[in-house]
């Protein structure tokens, strides 16, 4: 075998042996899922580390019941989904019990009751319902809040917007582009608390129950612990203690941060580690899949000018698919839509899968410019070479090929850039990358502006890195 | 034997008949030049002796190989046909040696010190013994063009095809590839060349085949072609090259 043909297949090897290790090694322990930034049920900690009133129930009560699992925070929307999609075993994640929710879910007996309000922003003229008529009232899917506000639009006769993650819906009635969003009490009240600038103007609606869900028939043990602890942890008094915690203390208690600092530079140094770790993620995740791509749009690329019909009609096929649909869509239907239609429980670890979306994505993109750079060398180049009696394939590799790429070299680094911010996408389902690292810090401390800033400035920074040393890269070449 | 022989050959595009039912047989050491209209088919004949063109129809037999069968390595036998083109087709990546080296190397004829050696005899041969290191780009087009018949030399030929060698150069630069030519010629090559040279013909080539319109119209020693044109195409032809 040749050089290249070894590492194709210790690629693909190493590639199997990951999804093998992923589906035996989750078994033992139970996966719950919860969301990423729903304070104080859930949110990330000055760290990494995640904490909040759902959190530290789950966690009592695993001690008390001696159960085994690995926590996983991401959207709620995905939570719920890979619920149903059997990729995780359990979401915990302040979620209402509905009985809709119920033909999908078996839930545990409520471990928090709940009610919906509505807030609007500081200085907002709105104070009832009625105010809302002709405006626009920002919700979050998925929410009791949603369900409620969906129930009176026509009513009140507003309009609906809807957000993936709290601190958007909470931003967008802030800066006035929504006149109001419905979220549950506890919810708010930390939030505005925790120096988000809006205010509660109307009582507790739809007072709903909050449950920790399994997939219908399934765990059913794994229920029947949760409702033991449950009761064993209310009993003994642990129950009252965690939600006095986060909802009777201030924020800053919490999430190890001082209010003193935050300035960019003290917000900058206080989130080093997570940032950091968020950045690591996003280049591994990058570098591997341009490998990857890279390798993926040759073989599309060659294919797509081979003589005959069958490779170009396979290469123009798989680049018409990956290039037309939308990266989320791929990333979804590859770690959501593909472990369901395969069933027996499989599944693939979020990595992985944001891995091939990329790959599929990115190297059908990569196989149409390299197909373009291998037609633009000259027809007489290819026909001089044979007629010297070189076989097809040595001409392809010494002539051709070396000539093609040198024609690609600017969509090469071109596609690079776009590799790396194309992941940032990746962090719907689930991966911790820059992006959703931002996500994740604001959803604790709220200030979105700066550390936006701070997230654009280091994709910037990347990027020049980036340029740089493809400009060197191609200046060796010529 | 005849080095090739070539029977009832035809060639379509689609409805476009290029070639009609040619036949020719070329011996060894034998110079043939074909003259002929633009679009009389000459180039894409010349083409479908080294399969660049595959035929509708008929039959091509060269140094022994039937390049209809299906068993035939083509590779082989381009081997021992060496193609210089219009436009030169240099590989504008490498380097005049490593044009000139790159397929006996590749294709393991020669060590790289031996190809070396040769390439650097080919060179002198054609008169650029000091552009082995060049790019092609930095060469004018009749340095190219002898850099190109360097190359296809250096696999060893039994046949040169040359399809309208000097068409793309500028007139000064037709003399020096010319001469290279006749060099080969009078060397023993068997060779083939599409031309619009009637003076070059006239005096290097054993016989001269005129073709129009997808056939051979007529064929002879140049003599009797150039002075005593025998079908009214051809001395049409004659009449509008000649008194240009």
């Amino acid at each position: 075998m040749k050089k290249w043909q070894v590492a194709v297949v210790m690629v693909l090897a190493t590639l199997g042996s990951w999804f093998a290790f992923a589906s035996t090694a989750q078994a033992k322990t139970y996966t719950i899922a919860t969301d990423t930034t729903f304070a104080p049920f859930e949110f990330q900690a000055k760290g990494g580390k995640y904490k909040g009133i759902d959190i530290d129930i789950l966690n009592a009560i695993a001690k008390k019941e001696n159960i085994k699992y690995k926590l996983k925070a991401i959207s709620f929307g995905a939570a719920v989904q890979q619920l149903s999609a059997n990729q995780v075993d359990g979401v915990i994640a302040g979620m209402n019990v509905t009985p809709e929710r119920k033909q999908t879910f078996d839930f545990s007996d409520a471990y928090y009751t709940s009610g919906v309000v509505m807030a609007v922003a500081k200085g907002s003229s709105v104070k009832s319902f009625k105010d809302l008529k002709g405006k626009t009232v920002a919700l979050k899917t998925g929410t009791a809040g949603a369900t409620y506000a969906k129930s009176i639009e026509s009513k009140y006769g507003f309009k609906i917007k809807y957000f993936n993650d709290s601190n958007n819906m909470y931003n967008d009635v802030k800066v006035g582009n929504s006149a109001a969003c419905f979220e549950d009490y506890p919810v708010m009240s930390y939030g505005i608390k925790n120096g988000i600038a809006l205010k509660i103007v109307s009582k507790q609606y739809e007072a709903g129950d909050y449950g920790f869900a399994v997939k219908k028939g399934k765990n059913a043990e794994l229920l029947k612990k949760f409702n033991a602890g449950l009761k064993a942890i209310k009993a003994d008094g642990q129950y009252k203690k965690i939600v006095d915690k986060y909802l009777h203390s201030s924020e800053s208690s919490l999430t190890g941060e001082t209010a003193s600092s935050r300035t960019f530079v003290g917000l900058f140094t206080q989130n080093l580690s997570t940032i950091g770790s968020g950045l690591w993620m996003t280049l591994e995740l990058t570098v591997i899949s341009i490998i990857l791509a890279t390798i993926m749009g040759m073989i599309l690329g060659v294919l797509g000018v081979m003589p005959g019909k069958l490779g170009p009609a396979i290469s123009s096929t798989i680049i018409y698919i990956f290039r037309g649909m939308p990266l989320m869509v791929l990333a979804f239907f590859i770690y959501i839509g593909f472990p369901d239609l395969i069933g027996h429980g499989f599944k693939i670890p979020a990595f992985i899968a944001g891995m091939i979306t990329l790959m599929l994505n990115e190297g059908a993109y990569t196989g149409a410019f390299v197909k373009g750079g291998f037609q633009a060398v000259d027809d007489g180049q290819m026909e001089a070479a044979r007629s010297l009696g070189l076989p097809y394939w040595t001409a392809m590799r010494k002539v051709i090929m070396p000539q093609g790429i040198r024609i690609m070299i600017p969509s090469f680094i071109n596609q690079f850039i776009i590799t790396l911010k194309d992941t940032s996408i990746l962090s719907v389902i689930g991966i911790v990358e820059l992006t959703q690292t931002g996500t994740l810090i604001i959803a604790r401390n709220f200030e979105g502006f700066k550390i936006w800033l701070m997230i654009a400035i280091i994709y910037l920074v990347i990027i020049t890195l980036l340029t740089w040393l493809s400009n060197w890269v191609q200046r060796r070449m010529n | 034997m005849a080095k090739v022989i070539v029977k009832d050959l035809h060639k379509s595009y689609g409805d476009n008949e290029v070639l009609k039912g040619l036949n020719l047989e070329v011996e060894d050491n034998e110079v043939v030049c074909m003259i002929g209209p633009s679009g009389s088919g000459k180039s894409t004949f010349l083409r479908c002796l080294n399969d660049l063109e595959v035929p509708t129809k008929g039959q091509i037999v060269i140094s022994g190989y039937d390049l209809s069968d299906k068993g035939t390595n083509i590779n082989l036998v381009r081997e021992n046909i060496g193609m210089v083109f219009q436009h030169f087709n240099l590989f504008p990546h490498l380097t005049v040696m490593q044009n000139i080296t790159l397929a006996p190397v590749q294709l393991k004829k020669e060590s790289k010190e031996t190809a070396d050696a040769t390439a650097h005899e080919l060179l002198k041969t054609v008169g650029l013994a000091d552009k082995a290191d060049a790019m092609p780009n930095s060469l004018s087009g009749g340095q190219q063009q002898r850099v190109a018949i360097a190359r296809a030399l250096a696999m060893k030929p039994k046949i040169m095809l040359f399809d309208e060698p000097t068409s793309a150069l500028d007139p000064e630069m037709v003399g020096d590839v010319l001469d290279v030519m006749k060099k080969l010629a009078a060397g023993g090559m068997t060779m083939i060349v599409v031309t619009h040279e009637m003076g070059f013909a006239k005096e290097v080539a054993d016989r001269v085949v005129f073709m129009a319109d997808g056939l051979i119209q007529e064929s002879g020693k140049p003599d009797d072609v150039f002075d005593h044109p025998k079908s009214p195409r051809l001395q049409d032809f004659l009449n509008k090259v000649i008194n240009v």
